[in-house]
């Protein structure tokens, strides 16, 4: 589902001159599978998954996702995916009901598929109570749950998720990490990118840390534990950044 | 380009347009609200001041050192109220005597008028005393020419008269082209300001932008749908500024007092057929404003420091905005490429009557052409992740 091979990005700007950061990297993810993605902050996690998305240019190589190449066709790209990431706002002034519905169009959804689609994710995600309600009066959580339908509106078969659970409380947290376990399920492929270990541990089938923009590290929690000798995650990830004593 | 994704991002864009409330204050209630409001007071209070000159002048005294008896009875029979100062420029300016009038004997005598001309009052009154000693003089005159056996006809061997052939639709034509135009070129912009911004900058500090960007919308499709929306903002500004005007314009020649003032207000070229030429000369405008200003602030990273760009544009638009208006321009094709000042300057000429088809033409293509190179910039600007991710 997902095959990146060598990509890489550099910035350039006058303050802080040119900088590589994310630096020829490869990885697979098949259907099916959760694949974390896990790094400090400033690691290359974001930059890579925003590669994927399509929302910025490889300045080298590139990847596929379902078979549709994110350089040369990067909006059959964006047709195949659900693009979430954590810090992401929401259209103020509308209600997620409107929201669903734009972000359905945009995706070519007739308005019976839609209409369906809506109510089918609202049900999972229990947010009829507040359908109607203009975004910037709801809670942190019910935004969460808004985005989340937005990303799963159109069944696309590859998720991009980017701390999609980032300052949210307990419930509304286990509600995603739900509908993640749900969409693996159903076949789907899911690149997920977080900075909590027990969710990473708990949720992904493989783990790739990344640092300074490199993926040093790809494998199950097995082969991780088999590799550096260190037993929980936490250890893990300290060992491959060279922090654990 | 498919038009049901544009479509939505439009729709999209025009639903959340018309629920911020800055946005309804700029596209809605200064046009609909604070112009009339200001026009009508603005009126009332011309009227109202002219008005008080005019008593004023009337009643208050005006200071006198004459020693002629026959000046002082002329300014008494017009009903000139006279009072005697020592320092006539001094009650002038101190406001104790609407004007001053004094003798200073010599040959022939000088009778000299203080006036503040500053004061509407004084002006007034120097006006009357004028024409009260002009008609003495007049008077004089005549009595000499009769002791002498000269008939009074040698002082009038033929009559000068000059004839306003313009008519009342051009003068007022005249007069307010000039400022309808400027009126509505800033507040079109001014209106078009906080729409934009909410769609590029806004959306960049909200975080709204990556969702919309990772949809399979394209950036082309995107920018259409935006820029559209923004230009049906501003067109909607300037539709409602030209129709609240045409309204209080038509309606504030009853606020007046004045006739003058009354014959300007009813006169003002304002029916439907002028009104629908302006409008369309407002639409390739509406594109070009739009676009420039999306361009400019897709720059920015917030609504502040989108409005800290865009504020400097609207005031740069008044200059061309106001010289366009001004009536030593004489249109030519060459004026008519200079985009903000041709339709400005077109406004004033199709509410006096006079535009030349060629003129039209040439205003309206060039704005086309300044309005689809906006567009590819705002197209071009939009693609560039260095715009859109910038940190």
């Amino acid at each position: 589902m997902i095959q990146v091979r060598g990509l890489s990005k550099t910035f350039s700007d006058s303050k802080r001159g040119t900088r590589l950061a994310v630096d020829n990297v490869s990885f697979d993810v098949r259907a099916g599978e959760v694949f974390g993605l896990l790094g400090p902050n400033g690691a290359g996690k974001t930059t890579t998954l925003r590669m994927l998305a399509t929302l910025l240019k490889p300045s080298s190589g590139t990847a596929a996702l379902n078979g549709f190449d994110i350089v040369r066709e990067p909006q059959k790209v964006r047709e195949q995916i659900g693009f979430l990431s954590g810090d992401m706002g929401q259209y103020g002034r509308l209600t997620p009901l409107e929201i669903l519905n734009f972000f359905g169009k945009l995706y070519g959804m007739d308005a019976a598929r839609r209409a369906s689609r809506i109510d089918a994710l609202m049900t999972m995600l229990d947010m009829k109570s507040f359908a109607g309600v203009r975004t910037d009066k709801l809670s942190t959580g019910m935004k969460q749950k808004t985005a989340i339908a937005r990303t799963m509106l159109h069944d696309p078969p590859v998720l991009i998720l980017d701390e999609p659970t980032s300052g949210l409380d307990v419930p509304t947290a286990r509600a995603i990490e739900t509908a993640i376990v749900d969409a693996r399920k159903a076949g789907k492929c899911v690149l997920y990118s977080t900075h909590v270990m027990e969710e990473a541990e708990y949720l992904c089938d493989r783990i790739g840390v990344i640092s300074g923009g490199k993926l040093r590290m790809v494998g199950t929690m097995d082969e991780l534990r088999a590799a550096t000798g260190k037993q929980r995650l936490r250890e893990i990830f300290l060992d491959l950044l060279g922090l654990e004593q | 380009m498919r038009f049901p994704i544009v479509s939505a991002i439009y729709q999209k864009e025009m639903l959340d347009l018309i629920r911020d409330r800055r946005t309804l204050i700029s596209m809605v209630a200064v046009p609909l609200i604070v112009m009339p409001l200001l026009l009508n007071l603005a009126v009332r209070l011309m009227s109202r001041m002219q008005e008080n000159a005019e008593n004023e002048a009337k009643t208050m005294a005006v200071a006198i050192r004459i020693s002629t008896p026959s000046i002082r009875e002329a300014l008494e029979k017009a009903q000139i109220q006279l009072v005697e100062k020592d320092d006539l420029k001094d009650a002038v300016l101190k406001k104790t005597a609407a004007a001053g009038v004094e003798e200073i004997p010599g040959t022939p005598s000088l009778v000299q008028i203080y006036a503040d001309n500053s004061n509407p009052t004084s002006s007034a009154a120097a006006a009357r005393v004028h024409a009260a000693l002009d008609d003495l003089k007049e008077a004089r005159v005549r009595e000499s020419l009769k002791n002498s056996g000269i008939p009074a006809s040698v002082l009038t061997p033929f009559v000068v008269k000059r004839t306003n052939i313009a008519g009342a639709r051009k003068m007022s034509g005249m007069v307010w082209g000039s400022m309808l135009g400027y009126v509505l070129l800033l507040l079109m912009f001014a209106g078009g300001m906080y729409p934009v911004i909410d769609m590029t900058a806004g959306e960049k500090e909200r975080k709204t932008i990556e969702a919309l960007l990772s949809s399979p919308a394209t950036r082309q499709e995107i920018v259409v749908g935006k820029n559209l929306a923004a230009m049906s903002a501003i067109f909607i500004t300037a539709i409602l500024t030209l129709g609240s005007m045409v309204y209080s314009l038509k309606g504030s020649h009853l606020a007046s007092k004045s006739p003058e003032m009354q014959e300007m207000m009813r006169t003002i070229p304002l029916d439907p057929h002028t009104v629908t030429e302006i409008a369309i000369i407002l639409v390739p405008l509406a594109m070009f404003a739009a676009a420039l200003m999306f361009s400019i602030a897709l720059f920015a990273k917030s609504y502040k420091e989108g409005a800290s760009y865009l504020t400097p544009l609207v005031f740069v638009v008044i200059v061309p905005a106001l010289m366009g208006g001004m009536s030593g321009f004489q249109m030519s094709p060459a004026l008519c490429l200079i985009p903000i000042f041709n339709a400005s300057q077109m406004i004033r000429g199709i509410l006096v009557g006079d535009v030349s088809t060629a003129n039209f033409t040439i205003t309206m293509g060039a704005n086309v052409v300044y309005a689809c190179l906006a567009f590819m910039v705002a197209t071009k600007q939009f693609e560039n992740e260095n715009v859109l991710f910038r940190s």
